[in-house]
């Protein structure tokens, strides 16, 4: 018995290459910062981009690894987790596009500002990997920590001092709500901190039901904070409204992916003998959101208010794959994350592009900006119908998936709420549409009446054109050619064996609907 | 050889997108107006391959698309749908040639014309339910913008109420297509897989409900149309042509598709009720057309009962008048267009559409004569006089549905009096009547304004007069259609006793 290769075996730190590049690239940064300074500090953004997509790359080649826990068994770099990381890299990289001339134009560093963003990134990939609950809370913190420094990082202002504040309020008490949740777990174990043995200890010890579910709500509590799901949203609105918008971004993609990501591992692993019970919470959390956050969102002025309550309305839709539990429903919310991803960014960058060159972001304002920018408009426009589910975008598609997946699942009725939701969300994108496309000449609003000449040559525009093209062109292709996007959504659910059991239980579903209906096609075999 | 029809209108789109920006309206005008004449004439190649001998669907264009939800690029067309398929690219061609030069906007305003046209087509040529509603949904946005930009004074109020009726109507359809796949266990959308028979009555009797109130909305049908007035009125005449001609052709399309002939059973207990709402409408729509003061409002509101006429045959189910549901929405949505044509012209030269003001059209010197004349003919082929295709489909209709509904057809045929009636008002106080000497200095209208509604006139009559052009199209397919669901519903007795 080798014991020094088996430690290295089970050490397996080849796993966290993409993390490892991250922090590399983050420590480039901040120290060439300091050498050559502030003003000639130009290329350092791409340094980072370059990084994550790197990171990336090292991601695609660990692709169904072969034994997927590293770190003595706190992190897991199944599928599920190489998925979830692809998307958050490339949602920082999407942001620090975004980023470059927004910081700049605020007079804020923007070296620091990177370094706080990879800090981010880094934890909330660690996130979707984490396997441990030390390691969760650790990389929860480290995400919520950059979160809140990031939310008040144009300091002069004091929405976004009011923001960081409020945040930081809100996310540690929910932290602490989550750190209680596993200390509860880590005693009704026995002493088990890795999930999986947590499963397998809280089944052996009797009478411990009260206190599993209490431990299950905190953590759901912890959880529902990161995704923004009702009643855990109320940080949402204004913290979107006081951050400075590429953090907003990232907040709503990024965060959320991690968030959704701890969600699945953390409930499937850890709860599975207490399934009904979390899809019961997360059935009410996935109504109340997608109900409140498409009617609140109806009554909005402001820009990024609106979108604000738009991503609740999105986590609810979010939500309903969660809730089916199947294999097809984790699959969608893959996918729906996957699209997501490319059509909120690309309506925030529009937001962030409108808002640098008139300074405001009221949506009254944007009336008749068709014909002093139509790319804006384009751009816009399709990312906000594409958030409303109209074909042939990328966001029908990923509708249609959770939909589908609700359905098939069983859950007719969350299927029509959701269905409801989405007209009403309809309404609301099409009203800033309409602002921006339908409107005369002569009822233009005064902001767009001075809009300034389009100049993609200034410092830090060119990145935000490409940016907006790119989530264009991904937005609206994504969804007709969506068969590589199924597949690695459908494969990275196959691939990962912590969620057997889901798949176990999909299988009995279509062996009852064999049964039942004359098998038409032979059944498909992997 | 049917994905054709959908490549050239992206193709345009995407050719219109991309021409350089001083590009003059009048291209524009003709780059689309050609690439909705070579659909047509695509069409037309089509019907010359299509075999009269069968009755179900026929060139089948088939992809994989996204398997693991069971959406399939599935295109197909049978008697019932390909007429529709080339009334949509005809009057594609019709709004693009009738579409003023002077128009704001002109190359998103095509580029919107295209893409209804797209869709439209798509989705009467779509055989899987998903793929179907992909189509049904891609018109929204369009059909918004096109009514909210190019519109009347109230138009933001139209379009608004517009999308969301529709937008309702979408997810009543996806309820009930997802109902239909999942619910006898199979999740597979492909349309010749879906079978309801399996399925326990209270079930069917659900998903019917929820799928006919969906296409209802769109058609629409009383009480579910008050988007419609609005709509067609606030639209400019080559946005109603469409919405009137082509969109609500959808909703009875569905009807028949989905409705029809996927609840064979279930559609023949709920006849009567169906029945019952089809009169509704059409009374409801000959009345109200009557108490109407602006003419395009009149109209508007004829539609609706001439949409009633097609719900009752569709409830009787026979071959007969199935076949007169199919020809009535061909023959409704020439003289509809027709109409709103003729409508658009008398606007744009006399400024009014008010019947009290407007009046003695026909005068030969100062008024509008030809135009007043095609008014005239139009009026008479909506009221179903004989020599023209309305009165041809409206007979069929009648004469189909009175074996099984005899109370409501003679209803209906006492409502087509009503229709006369209104037609007759309204032909009174426009055509009819005396100058007002101090106002009549019509601008002269041109012959290429005049065009479309001539060619349109001309096709009413030859349709009227030798309806063989018509119905020999849509005959296989109704019968078989018919056939086959009365075949089922013997078999399923059977099978009970």
């Amino acid at each position: 018995m080798d014991f020094a290769s088996n430690f290295s075996d089970q050490l397996n730190v080849g796993l966290i290459l993409p993390e490892g590049i991250i922090i590399a690239t983050l420590l480039i940064v901040l120290i060439a910062d300091l050498i050559v300074g502030r003003n000639r500090s130009r290329g350092l953004p791409y340094i980072a981009i370059g990084g994550l997509l790197l990171s990336v790359v090292a991601l695609y080649f660990q692709w169904n690894p072969e034994n997927p826990i590293a770190l003595l068994g706190s992190f897991s770099g199944d599928d599920l987790s190489i998925v979830f990381r692809s998307i958050i890299a490339l949602s920082t990289a999407v942001t620090i596009l975004m980023s470059i001339r927004y910081v700049e134009q605020s007079g804020s560093a923007l070296s620091e500002f990177i370094a706080i963003m990879l800090t981010a990134t880094v934890g909330a990939m660690f996130l979707s990997g984490a396997n441990e609950l030390v390691m969760i809370f650790l990389s929860l913190e480290t995400l919520s920590i950059s979160s809140y420094l990031m939310t008040g990082y144009t300091k002069r202002d004091s929405r976004s001092n009011e923001a960081a504040l409020k945040y930081l309020l809100i996310g540690a008490a929910s932290s602490a709500i989550f750190l209680y949740g596993s200390s509860l777990l880590y005693g009704l174990s026995g002493g088990e901190t890795r999930l999986p043995e947590i499963a397998s200890g809280i089944a052996q010890i009797e009478g411990g039901e009260l206190a599993s579910a209490i431990a299950l709500v905190f953590m759901i509590a912890g959880i529902a904070f990161k995704i923004s799901a009702v009643p855990f949203h109320q940080w949402t609105p204004d913290v979107y409204e006081g951050s400075p918008t590429p953090v907003v971004a990232f907040l709503s993609v990024g965060s959320k992916a991690a968030g959704f990501a701890l969600a699945i591992r953390l409930l499937v692993v850890t709860f599975p003998f207490e399934e009904p019970q979390w899809r019961l919470i997360f059935t009410a959390l996935a109504i109340l959101s997608m109900i409140l956050g498409n009617a609140v969102a109806l009554a909005q002025t402001s820009m990024k208010r609106l979108l604000a309550y738009s991503s609740i309305g999105q986590a609810g839709f979010v939500m309903i794959g969660m809730v089916a539990a199947t294999e097809a429903g984790y699959a969608s919310m893959i996918f729906y994350l996957l699209v997501y991803l490319f059509m909120n960014l690309g309506a925030f960058t529009g937001l962030i592009l409108f808002s640098l060159r008139t300074g405001t972001d009221q949506i009254t304002e944007y009336a008749g900006l068709y014909q002093k920018d139509p790319l804006l408009t384009l751009g816009l426009s399709i990312c906000l119908l594409s958030l409303g589910g109209i074909p042939p975008l990328a966001g029908f598609f990923g509708k249609i998936y959770l939909f589908w997946a609700g359905w098939q699942a069983g859950l007719s009725g969350l299927v029509i709420i959701g269905l409801i939701a989405s007209v009403i969300s309809i309404y609301y994108y099409i009203r800033v549409v309409k602002m921006m496309v339908v409107k005369e000449p002569h009822e233009m609003s005064d902001t767009v009446r001075n809009y300034p000449a389009v100049n993609w040559k200034l410092p830090g525009m060119r990145p935000l054109q490409v940016g907006l093209v790119l989530s264009l062109v991904v937005t609206s292709l994504a969804g007709i050619l969506s068969n590589p996007l199924f597949t690695i959504a459908n494969s990275s659910i196959a691939n990962t064996p912590v969620l057997q059991k889901a798949s176990l239980i999909e299988e009995e579903v279509q062996d009852k609907q064999v049964s039942l209906a004359e098998p038409k096609t032979p059944a498909i075999v992997d | 050889m049917l994905t054709v029809l959908l490549v050239l209108p992206i193709l345009g789109v995407l050719f219109l997108g991309i021409l350089p920006k001083t590009i003059s309206s009048n291209r524009l005008r003709q780059i689309s107006l050609v690439i909705s004449i070579a659909s047509f004439a695509w069409t037309m190649y089509l019907f010359s391959q299509f075999d009269l001998n069968v009755g179900g669907f026929q060139f089948n264009d088939f992809f994989p698309w996204l398997e693991p939800i069971g959406l399939n690029y599935h295109l197909s067309v049978d008697g019932i749908s390909l007429p529709l398929v080339a009334l949509n690219s005809f009057l594609s061609a019709i709004a693009i040639y009738s579409t003023s030069l002077k128009i704001e906007r002109p190359r998103l305003y095509y580029i919107l014309i295209l893409l209804v046209n797209f869709g439209v087509a798509g989705a009467l040529m779509a055989q899987n339910l998903l793929f179907f509603f992909l189509f049904y949904e891609v018109e929204l946005i369009p059909f918004y913008l096109l009514i909210n930009i190019w519109g009347g004074e109230k138009r933001g109020y139209a379009a608004t109420k517009f999308i969301l009726y529709t937008a309702v109507s979408g997810l009543l359809i996806l309820i009930g297509f997802l109902g239909l796949a999942f619910l006898n266990g199979s999740g597979n959308f492909e349309y010749e897989a879906i079978t309801t028979a399996g399925l326990s009555l209270q079930t069917q009797l659900i998903l019917l409900t929820i799928l006919l109130v969906g296409f209802a909305m769109k058609t629409p049908l009383v009480p579910l149309h008050t988007w419609q007035p609005d709509a067609y009125v606030e639209a400019s005449p080559p946005v109603a042509i469409l919405l009137g001609g082509i969109l609500a052709k959808l909703g009875t399309y569905g009807i028949i598709r989905f409705c029809l002939q996927l609840f064979p059973e279930t559609w023949n207990l709920t006849a009567p009720g169906l029945a019952i709402i089809g009169v509704v409408s059409v009374v409801y729509g000959a009345l109200s057309a009557i108490a109407q003061l602006d003419i395009k409002r009149m109209v508007a509101y004829s539609s609706i009962g001439h949409m009633g006429y097609i719900l009752v045959a569709a409830a009787a189910a026979n071959s007969l008048s199935v076949l007169g549901a199919v020809a009535q929405m061909i023959s409704h949505g020439l003289i509809l267009a027709l109409l709103f044509q003729l409508i658009g012209t008398v606007e744009a030269k006399v400024g009014t559409r008010d019947r009290d003001i407007l009046s003695g059209l026909m005068n030969p010197i100062r008024g509008l004569p030809l135009t007043s004349g095609l008014l005239i003919a139009a009026g008479m082929a909506s009221a179903g006089i004989p020599g023209l295709v309305g009165f041809i489909a409206e007979y069929i209709v009648f004469q189909g549905s009175f074996s099984r509904f005899p109370l409501a057809t003679i209803l209906c045929i006492i409502a087509s009096g009503l229709t006369a009636v209104y037609f007759v008002i309204l032909l009174n106080r426009t055509c009819f009547g005396k100058l007002d000497n101090s106002l009549a200095y019509y601008p002269k209208v041109l012959w290429s304004e005049r065009l479309p509604a001539l060619i349109l006139t001309l096709i009413i009559f030859a349709f009227g007069i030798q309806p063989n052009w018509l119905v020999n199209w849509i005959e296989p397919t109704t019968n078989q259609v018919v056939s086959v669901t009365s075949y089922q519903i013997s078999n399923n007795y059977e099978n009970a006793n």
